[in-house]
């Protein structure tokens, strides 16, 4: 279905097609057997095809995620299309200006003031001196760096570095933006100026190829997704479908591998009566176990400035270990401190101890404003009415996003487990709404 | 040749940009020093102005028959200046592809362009710093005609540093052994170039193996253009060419064999 729709449109819009694309590595036992390769034009290599008979298109506008496990092909896909590398085997169309960000602040000159290795970097991208004077302030501006663009870059930290990197190769409106995990750049107010500058991007007709561990980030951006499992496209179509077909893939794989590893004579009856009890199975809460490894607890240490989680408290929880649930209600109050004057978004995870993911919540999926504070801060109050679990150990999660939902400002991953008791002695996860009739 | 004039297509695209990175490679060669862009020209000035001083002032040694000068430095200096600018070229141009190789990696740029900049910008330096000798020689050459034999000469080396770096340099992208070997071949090879001699000196038997010099025939060539100010024998010309067409086919075949996966060698 996907590929009709890409072929009606293929001569209309497409930026990008990708046709039948491979890339081999040939693989020498020694620098030696290289020159020999060199020298005699003979095959002297074992090959390790990274990609093979990969075929898509994009068009204009469209937004792409691309996910697949690591050593999937998905780098080497993201430096083909940015052209760094030269294919094997298949053609790629691109039309008009490329940009990638794979990996940034590479080609610096140390000894060199910024200003001087922002001429020369924009060279290497296409960006002509005559034009650089003009995009000069702006980058400068974007970048934050003020008067010491004029300093070597060797005096720069890390950040800086990032930041001038970041601020040059997006300078100039590309039509294809090829990002390879570059959201995690710099503090978190620079992170949410280069989402928002590649939103801007993408509100433009920019097309955009996007690759990404976080599944969150690819279900907010991307239009479609393009799965590659060892080098070949395995599904490529609408995000939602591709990503519960991958999580669904990963799991059964995780579950091969516990298999394995537990072997393959244990009873699975012996399984289901450990995992009954999770309690059995925590073994570094013996009182003897040299190191514990406990979540963080709740008194963590707040940065004085910038946005961040100030407490996420449970409302009703008992003293003990884990402390148990009295009530009927789950009731979370997290304070949180936002980024300036901008309305932050509050998430919330529930997952079983062991790592079953029961729900996640955010107030910018349902319009939910956190509620300001008369000292500046943002309150929500999360009730869940008549907990509807069943017996048995839970943790939680608290995330801060920006207002667009797409920076993580802030997260306490796991901050908190609790017992919850379900008075009728029935096994299960969660009780869904029902009626008999 | 499709390969070969398939690179040179590249670097023409690219001549802005070649332009801009040679001009940046003859800048980060002396950045950071107090002198700034004196640096790279007074170094071979300097040791051009310890020959003369020491060979003829000092010592005021002479050579014997069959030389095209009698003073020694007069006589070395015009061989060991061309072989500075080979050397410091080719040693430049020969790294420069393992030194770009983070650039490479980011960039979608024809990796041909890396030791074309590193050799453009060694000419930059020893260029002038050669036109420049040629005027000093004016009381030995009197201006003849063969003297203009110069420029040929100069955009012969340029062509044949050029093409032997690019093909050094793709052998350093596959063993890095070869910046040890050629370092090693480059200090001897002075030996084996006649700078220090004249050919006459050199037995007659063993003559053929100069050829095997690519420097050889180029400081004959500027021998007898600077110093007698005559135009080089035609075997000079014709060494020459052969060099860099045998060049060219080398580079045509390296390229070809590894160019989708030079950059991952880097």
């Amino acid at each position: 279905m996907t590929g009709m729709h890409m072929a009606k449109t293929q001569e209309t819009a497409s930026v990008l097609v990708v046709k039948n694309l491979g890339k081999e590595y040939k693989l020498y036992d020694s620098p030696r057997q290289r020159v020999k390769a060199l020298l005699t034009g003979r095959a002297m290599h074992r090959s390790h095809w990274a990609l093979r008979d990969v075929s898509f298109s994009l068009e204009r506008g469209q937004c792409i995620g691309v996910i697949g496990d690591n050593g999937a092909g998905k780098s080497s896909l993201l430096k083909l299309l940015a052209g760094t590398m030269q294919p094997s085997a298949g053609t790629i169309e691109r039309s008009g200006r490329i940009t990638a960000i794979l990996e940034l602040g590479a080609g610096f000159h140390p000894d060199f003031s910024g200003r001087d290795n922002l001429y020369f970097a924009g060279s290497l991208i296409g960006i002509s001196q005559e034009e650089m004077r003009k995009l000069e302030p702006e980058i400068i501006a974007f970048s934050e760096l003020q008067d010491a663009i004029d300093r070597p870059v060797k005096t720069y930290s890390s950040g800086m570095n990032v930041r001038l990197a970041f601020a040059l190769v997006t300078a100039v409106q590309p039509d294809v933006l090829i990002v390879d995990e570059a959201l995690a750049v710099g503090d978190q107010s620079f992170q949410k100026k280069c989402i928002e500058r590649i939103l801007d991007f993408r509100q433009k007709g920019c097309t955009i190829l996007f690759c990404s561990h976080s599944p969150y980030h690819i279900r907010h951006l991307c239009d479609a997704a393009l799965w590659l499992e060892k080098g070949q496209v395995q599904m490529f179509g609408e995000t939602e479908a591709v990503l519960v077909a991958y999580d669904a893939r990963t799991r059964n794989l995780q579950k091969e591998k516990d298999r394995l590893q537990w072997g393959e004579d244990v009873p699975t009856d012996a399984l289901a009566t450990m995992s009954d009890h999770p309690d059995s199975a925590d073994l570094p809460d013996a009182p003897d176990a040299p190191f514990v490894v406990k979540p963080p607890d709740t008194s963590r240490v707040v940065p004085h400035e910038g946005a961040c989680i100030l407490s996420a408290d449970i409302e009703n929880l008992d003293g003990g270990d884990p402390p148990v649930l009295r009530g009927d209600d789950l009731v979370v109050t997290i304070k949180v401190r936002g980024n300036g004057d901008e309305v932050p978004n509050v998430g919330f995870m529930l997952e079983q101890k062991d790592g079953v993911g029961i729900t996640c919540i955010a107030t910018h999926e349902e319009g939910a404003e956190p509620v300001r504070q008369p000292d500046g801060s943002w309150q929500s109050v999360l009730r869940f009415t008549d907990l509807p679990l069943h017996s048995g150990d839970y943790t939680v999660s608290a995330y801060l996003f920006d207002r667009s939902g797409l920076a993580v400002y802030d997260h306490w991953f796991q901050y908190q487990t609790f017992r919850f008791v379900y008075p009728k002695p029935l096994p299960g996860l969660v009780r869904l709404p029902h009626s008999w009739s | 040749m499709r390969t070969f004039l398939h690179s040179i297509q590249e670097v023409w695209n690219a001549r802005a940009l070649v332009g801009v990175m040679t001009r940046r490679e003859v800048a980060a060669r002396h950045a950071g020093t107090a002198l700034g862009v004196i640096w790279p020209y007074l170094q071979p000035l300097l040791s051009v102005a310890a020959y003369y001083l020491v060979f003829d002032i000092v010592f005021a040694m002479r050579l014997g028959e069959g030389a095209s000068s009698h003073a020694v430095g007069t006589f070395l200096i015009v061989g060991a200046l061309p072989w500075m600018a080979f050397c410091d070229a080719v040693s430049r141009g020969m790294g420069s592809l393992l030194e770009a190789g983070s650039i490479l990696q980011k960039n979608p740029l024809p990796p041909v362009l890396f030791p074309v900049r590193s050799v453009l910008a060694s000419s930059w330096i020893f260029g002038p710093l050669m036109l420049l000798l040629a005027l000093c020689y004016i009381p030995v050459h009197h201006m003849q005609w063969g003297v203009l034999a110069l420029l040929p000469l100069m955009a012969m080396q340029l062509l044949m540093t050029l093409l032997l770096s690019y093909a050094l340099a793709i052998f350093a992208a596959a063993l890095r052994d070869t910046l040890q070997l050629v370092g090693f071949a480059l200090s001897v090879g002075i030996y084996l170039t006649p700078i220090l001699f004249p050919i006459a000196m050199f037995p007659q038997g063993w003559r053929w193996l100069l050829w095997l010099n690519p420097m050889a025939s180029y400081v004959m060539g500027y021998q007898s253009a600077l110093l007698q100010g005559q135009w080089p024998a035609l075997q000079v010309w014709v060494v020459s060419a052969v060099w860099i067409a045998v060049l060219a086919v080398v580079v045509n075949v390296l390229v070809r064999r590894s160019r989708d996966q030079l950059v991952d060698w880097l």
